[in-house]
């Protein structure tokens, strides 16, 4: 795929949400406000109840602006929340007009995905703009341009790899009508052992264990980190390199499952 | 263009029968049935050629232009479309080809006409000098200019479906696979559609398949029809052939006056009665017999007005799919 065609795809989908303007700004307001509320509630009523200035090496600031963060992160990781796109143009049978197009699928995909970034990122650092002074100065994180700068990337690697992960379930559809659930199942998963819920640092040892050696990590947590200063240099480098690694391996993964699947596909729908 | 070689298809379907202890059942076991969709197509097109086929619902005509297209792949058989196996999606052969399918939007909903069609430049990789004079010479063609920065969905039926038609040919296709084009469209914009695709053949000679329900689309713009019936090709050949093979009669229809009404003996051995009122005969004749039978009923009757007609060309293909065949008429 060209440049030109990825960047033309990433245009006209943002330029497709965006002209949804009430949608846009309400979407935005809403999950702004609900989550503010539930992570100053959760948060206080734990640091309050324990006694401790710091819990897992975070104190109530560095908690609450990890809450508000993972969150914002993970909108634009989630790239528009579309993880039900491919499955749906299976079952609706709107992959024909793809397969007639002299580019590759998934890449066009992807590139929709993109697109549905931006309108996030837009929102995503107003929101943070808004939010972050509100929770007060943190001994336990440091935002500074660097470390802003340093997620830019992270964050990019960390959508591909969660494109990447939902491509094989959503592949599922070429054998079962509709796999929602599946999709479902999926997101609270990632959303759970990613860190997006509570930082890793908070699981037992023996889970740490074994999520260091899963790709979900850096789907939330790791990016997440980065933005609040948690990652020195070199952590990073390697994180982003293990991240590309995941990226290649799942992909490659989901080449032969796409190629099963598509001996399946009907075409029909709705 | 296209070569076509005992081409099947067989779907793989999921039967259910109705009932809530049904739906439970079939949460452990699933009871599955083949269904042949194509069974052993053969055919060829060539350049420039509009080829109609006709089948009634579920008959296997758009299952063989996905098929032909490359969007899904056949059980068993061959395919060579402009010297591409169609299902191996090569790009050289995606960039030769189009299909529009009348009852399945294939337009970015949520985009006017105009982004759409710069979008596909670029999938297509057009260049710009062609591209725009390709755009204005088929939205002149189709006179929607005006609607090319309307959203899609905003758009009328006919509005989308011309949309559809230039999205596809854009690109300037080699063949294209036209799938009921003109479905739900008001006569007036079916006419638009079909002097469109006449005028299209005619400055790039295309290979079209065109599948539609509507007569008037395959009279107007077919030479060569085949018939499908239960996946089958049952008719491969031209318009004319048709008539002459499966309607092998014409209709003859006599005015007479009331006094001079001729016997239903003597008419029943002059042909098929098919109407009969005081004054009014409608006879079905063997095309050979025509000339005497006509001769005989002017020469004995004081006829008022007689009308030789060729049966209605939908009437036959419509006798065709439902099951006759020639030597059954």
């Amino acid at each position: 795929m060209s440049l030109s065609l990825f960047l033309h795809i990433v245009n006209l989908e943002t330029k497709k949400l965006m002209s949804y303007r009430v949608d846009f700004w309400i979407t935005m307001a809403v999950n702004l406000v609900v989550n503010l509320v539930i992570l100053w509630a959760l948060w206080t009523a734990i640091f309050s109840e324990s006694g401790s200035e710091i819990i897992g090496g975070w104190d109530l600031p560095g908690i609450l602006s990890y809450g508000v963060m993972v969150f914002l992160t993970g909108r634009i990781v989630r790239g528009g929340d579309l993880q039900m796109t491919v499955a749906t143009d299976i079952y609706e049978g709107a992959l024909s007009r793809f397969l007639l197009y002299p580019r590759h699928y998934a890449f066009t995909k992807y590139a929709q995905q993109v697109g549905n970034i931006v309108p996030d990122l837009f929102q995503s650092v107003l929101m943070g703009l808004v939010a972050l002074p509100v929770l007060g100065i943190s001994s336990t994180t440091a935002i500074t341009p660097l470390t802003v700068a340093m997620s830019i990337p992270t964050i990019l690697v960390a959508h591909l790899l969660f494109f990447m992960m939902g491509l094989i379930p959503q592949y599922i559809a070429f054998w079962a009508d509709n796999v929602w659930s599946l999709s479902v199942m999926l997101r609270f998963v990632t959303m759970l052992l990613g860190g997006a819920m509570l930082p890793l640092s908070l699981f037992p040892e023996p889970v740490q264990q074994v999520l260091h050696w899963l790709p979900f990590a850096y789907l939330f947590e790791f990016p997440t980190l980065v933005i609040l200063g948690k990652v020195d240099f070199s952590q990073w480098l390697i994180g982003i390199g293990t991240c590309l690694l995941w990226c290649l391996a799942i992909g490659s993964l989901s080449i032969p499952v796409w190629r099963r699947g598509d001996l399946r596909y009907t075409g029909v729908g709705i | 263009m296209i070569k076509v070689r005992d081409l099947r298809k067989v779907f793989r379907v999921h039967q259910k029968e109705p009932g809530l202890a049904a739906s439970i059942r079939s949460l452990f076991h699933r009871k599955w049935v083949e269904k042949a969709a194509v069974t052993g197509s053969s055919f060829d097109v060539s350049e420039g050629e509009i080829v109609g086929l006709i089948g009634a619902n579920g008959a296997g005509k758009t299952t063989l232009v996905k098929m032909l297209s490359g969007i899904i792949h056949p059980t068993s058989g061959e395919a060579e479309v402009l010297g591409h196996v169609p299902w191996k999606r090569e790009n050289e052969f995606r960039r030769q080809i189009a299909l529009v399918m009348g009852q399945k939007a294939q337009m970015w909903w949520d985009l006017p006409g105009g982004d759409c069609f710069e979008l596909l430049r670029e999938i297509y990789q057009i260049p710009r000098d062609q591209y725009q004079q390709s755009l204005n010479k088929l939205t002149d063609m189709l006179g929607i200019g005006d609607e090319l920065k309307v959203q899609i969905r905003r758009l009328s039926l006919g509005e989308r479906m011309k949309m559809e038609l230039i999205a596809a040919l854009l690109h300037s296709p080699r063949v294209v696979y036209l799938d009921e084009p003109t479905i739900g469209l008001d006569i007036t914009t079916q006419r638009a559609v079909r002097d469109f695709l006449l005028e299209y053949r005619r400055e790039n000679a295309p290979a079209m398949i065109l599948t539609s329900h509507y007569m008037e689309d395959i009279e107007r713009l077919c030479e060569r029809i085949i018939i499908i019936r239960e996946g089958d090709i049952v008719y491969d050949g031209s318009l004319e052939r048709v008539i002459r093979e499966y309607a092998p009669y014409k209709q003859l229809r006599l005015h007479v006056h009331r006094a001079d009404q001729p016997g239903v003996d003597l008419l029943e051995k002059m042909g098929q009665v098919i109407d009969c009122e005081p004054g009014s005969i409608c006879l079905r004749v063997d095309r050979e017999k025509i000339p005497e039978v006509a001769a005989e009923l002017l020469r004995k009757f004081s006829v008022i007005d007689l009308s030789i007609e060729d049966p209605e060309i939908g009437d036959t293909i419509e006798r065709i799919m439902a099951g006759s065949t020639a030597d059954s008429e």
